[in-house]
């Protein structure tokens, strides 16, 4: 793993050594490079090495690189709730993060254990429902959840596949482990960034780069695809797929375009689409053209205004009928939104063991649920120590951090609990793992969570690594893009040679 | 290809290209107006005022204290205001560009959005005030990189070809333009030196990028009516009317599939007429008022093209 660009360098960059990475903070939350002794976690050793070599000016130039990179392939987001405009680009943090082979190993397992009893989960639901009648899970949390698509109950999805695409949060407690935070299993973004992230790092950092044997992550589009034609009705001889975007206008457009281009399929908007004889077509400069696989990056909701909201412009009318009567296929599928849905979270465990007879690999997050009413007076008396989440927003919205909240926060989630106890969810404040992160031209902690890409089609796979997202302010415990997180280059590391 | 994609194309092209030819506009204008201004009287609101005519352009708002020719610069290039300054069209066609990021080539996107931050540069926009020129530059660069990157990376397929009309179509419509206003402006300047003369024609070529390509064939001073026979019927040169039409015609027979004999529609058949009658003009007997007709009659079939490819293609 030695290079000679890892040698330190003498001179006035030992001096600049303490300004970039010396006195660094340890909080109370697992560091992911730091030990509680101060000394680098052995995988992170020479990455530990360089940056104690490198200047602050020299880390500068390149922190200026990455964002010039971005900036100029035009990786921007759309912030909804922010007032300098609607154009933002994706801060990204030169210092990568780690996981070193055993470790990811076992998430890996965990995660492809949790995708399978959530897509048995769903067809269970959906069908015989015999984990609603055996009491497993609450019958009414299901049958009553806003994500829940009575419409679908009897349909037979292709393949038995509801989630094809999920990209689970994973967070780290105090001692290292990890914990499920909660599943993206309607249409996660963030995939695209990961290999972004890839690219510019190996541009910014190729020497660092060349001394750790990083896994690749660059197989996700070409694997996406491989799932997409999977599912394809078996009519189709070579089947068109598309992908299904609300338009350039959306937070992740540039997700949409990039994974449309990578694959070689078109990216359609709604209008792009229409349905005749209950089979989908794309207008083109030549007339009709068929559609058998629809990567949809529209909600259920906005998917067809003759089923959901008829106010919808942005879905094609017909579509959940062509979608039923099998001429069509879509990833994810309708109604998947029952699985990542908050309230259903904490009974996922209870799912492994139901359907795989197994012990969950991954844990949760310990999660009180304010309906029943001993949890309820628990959460009502801790408030400014939990995290209370509404159990139908994302993207942190709709999220009350106790610790870091105000009087009149709690009082407002404190009435709104009582009113409407089934809406929320609550857990104790998870001190998210910190990582080194470039901050006023200094290292210094700051708290991230893990976004893995699972894919499932023929059999079920996951991408190495995947999004790691970090709280920029502070001591913050918001990681989401919209709420002021940025992103790094994630690496899980091959097995030792022998 | 779907027709939402054709049309954005089309439109990505057409705007930038319309950038290209205000920005070099301006330029020559700027220029045209320092050589003038020791010897005509009034030469900076003959030109200015002439330059917003040709665009369709009334007086521009004026900002307290400002100078005219100032006020016109920043109206032209800066102000996203303005429609159709060189600002909002590189924001329109970049617009276009991302609403099909997915169809073009990925460097293609990157020269693009590179030539968007590079205007936006306050800085760059500051020394406009003293002189257009770096401003322009970079415009015009930055739209020849784009096309020299889509040349290389984009398969020139369908797409391509939509690429390609966007940008001869309003090629065409601007050197027609020019010579019209341009031509009716020098009719009332009888009586005028040789030189000063010489130098308002070779504005009217600069404009149209012209000037150089002009000298290496005709090898002489710059006369009015080799000027408008070579913008006009020059089969060769990409700035000359009849060059934008004949790669229109090309394109639009790519895209259909059919040897132009066999095309039938409104779009091809308009094309085919105007080409046509470029080919066969007679050079001489276009007199003042004769191809004042002319060049109207060909606006007028230019724009009709415009139309006609939106119905036949269902752009939008």
């Amino acid at each position: 793993m030695q290079n000679s660009t890892m040698a330190g360098r003498s001179g006035p960059a030992a001096a600049d050594a303490v300004a970039l990475l010396g006195d660094y903070e340890l909080g109370l939350a697992y560091d992911e490079m730091v030990d509680r002794d101060g000394g680098p976690r052995p995988h992170y050793g020479p990455l530990h090495g360089r940056l104690r070599t490198t200047s602050p000016d020299d880390f500068r130039r390149r922190k200026a690189m990455t964002d010039l990179s971005m900036q100029q392939d035009g990786v921007g987001f759309t912030v909804y709730r922010a007032e300098e405009g609607i154009e933002r680009v994706w801060p990204m943090d030169p210092v990568p993060r780690i996981i070193p082979a055993a470790e990811w190993r076992r998430v890996e397992s965990g995660l492809i254990q949790r995708i399978n009893a959530l897509n048995l989960f769903l067809w269970d639901v959906y069908h015989e429902q015999h984990i609603l009648r055996d009491g497993v899970v609450p019958a009414r949390l299901v049958l009553q959840g806003s994500s829940f698509r009575r419409e679908f109950v009897g349909v037979n999805v292709p393949r038995r596949i509801y989630i094809h695409i999920c990209g689970s949060d994973l967070i780290r407690a105090a001692d290292g482990e990890y914990l499920v935070l909660e599943d993206n299993a309607r249409t996660p973004s963030g995939v695209s960034y990961m290999l972004q992230n890839r690219q510019v790092l190996k541009r910014v950092f190729p020497a660092l780069f060349n001394a750790y044997d990083v896994l690749p992550n660059d197989d996700y589009p070409a694997a996406l695809l491989d799932v997409l034609q999977y599912i394809a009705p078996e009519s189709a001889a070579q089947p068109t797929a598309v992908l299904l975007s609300p338009g350039m206008y959306n937070s992740a457009y540039f997700e949409h375009s990039f994974l449309a281009q990578r694959m070689g399929i078109e990216l359609v908007e709604g209008r792009d689409l229409l349905v005749d004889g209950n089979r989908v077509f794309m207008r083109t400069t030549r007339g009709r053209q068929r559609v058998d696989v629809i990567y949809r990056r529209i909600d259920d909701d906005f998917l067809d205004p003759l089923t959901f909201r008829p106010d919808s412009a942005l879905g094609v009318p017909g579509l959940v009928n062509a979608y039923r009567s099998g001429t069509v296929a879509l990833a994810n599928s309708i109604g998947t939104g029952i699985a990542d849905d908050k309230g259903v979270y904490p009974f996922v465990p209870d799912m492994i063991r139901y359907y795989l007879k197994q012990e969950p690999l991954l844990n949760n997050v310990e999660t009180f649920r304010p309906e029943i009413p001993a949890q309820r007076s628990h959460v009502l008396a801790n408030l400014e120590h939990l995290v209370v989440k509404r159990v139908n927003e994302s993207g942190g919205y709709g999220m009350l951090v106790g610790p870091a909240s105000t009087k009149e926060q709690r009082e407002e989630f404190r009435r709104a609990i009582q009113a409407n106890p089934r809406d929320f969810i609550a857990q104790p404040t998870i001190q998210l793992s910190t990582h080194p992160t470039f901050v006023d031209g200094r290292l210094e902690g700051r708290h991230v969570d893990l976004r893995p890409f699972i894919l499932c089609g023929e059999r079920v796979t996951v991408t190495p690594g995947g999004l790691t997202r970090v709280a920029l302010p502070k001591g913050s415990l918001v990681v989401n893009s919209s709420q002021g997180g940025g992103s790094k280059d994630t690496w899980v590391l091959a097995e030792e040679r022998a | 290809m779907l027709s939402r994609v054709a049309d954005a194309l089309f439109w990505m092209s057409r705007y930038l290209e319309r950038a290209d030819h205000l920005s070099r506009a301006v330029d020559v204008t700027f220029h045209l107006d320092l050589d003038l201004h020791g010897v005509l009287a009034n030469p900076v609101e003959l030109e200015w005022n002439a330059l917003l005519s040709l665009l369709r352009q009334p007086p521009p708002p004026m900002a307290a204290g400002e100078q005219p020719v100032v006020a016109v610069q920043r109206w032209l290039l800066l102000d996203t205001a303005n429609p159709g300054s060189v600002m909002a069209c590189v924001n329109r066609s970049r617009n276009n560009a991302r609403s099909i990021r997915g169809s073009i080539s990925p460097s293609m996107w990157r020269e693009l959005n590179k030539l968007h931050w590079r205007l936006a540069d306050p800085q760059l926009q500051g020394r406009v005030a003293e002189s257009p020129h770096d401003f322009c530059q970079e415009a015009q660069l930055g739209v020849l990189l784009f096309h020299g990157v889509c040349e290389a990376t984009l398969t020139h397929d369908e797409g391509w070809h939509f690429i390609q009309l966007g940008r001869y179509l309003e090629r065409a419509d601007k050197i027609l333009r020019v010579l019209d206003s341009k031509f009716n402006l020098l009719e009332r300047g009888d009586g005028v030196d040789l030189p000063i003369r010489a130098l308002q024609w070779g504005a009217v070529l600069k404009n149209c990028a012209a000037y150089e390509a002009y000298q290496r064939l005709y090898i002489s001073r710059v006369e009015p009516e080799r000027v408008v026979e070579f913008l006009l019927v020059n089969p060769d040169f990409p700035h000359s009317v009849r060059f934008c039409l004949s790669r229109i015609m090309h394109s639009l027979t790519e895209i259909s599939g059919r040897l132009p004999e066999r095309c039938s529609d409104d779009v091809v058949r308009t094309v085919g007429r105007l080409l046509n009658d470029l080919v066969y003009l007679d050079g001489h007997a276009l007199d003042g008022e004769r191809l004042h007709a002319f060049l109207g009659d060909a606006l007028v079939r230019t724009a009709r093209i415009g139309h006609h490819l939106h119905e036949q293609y269902a752009l939008q």
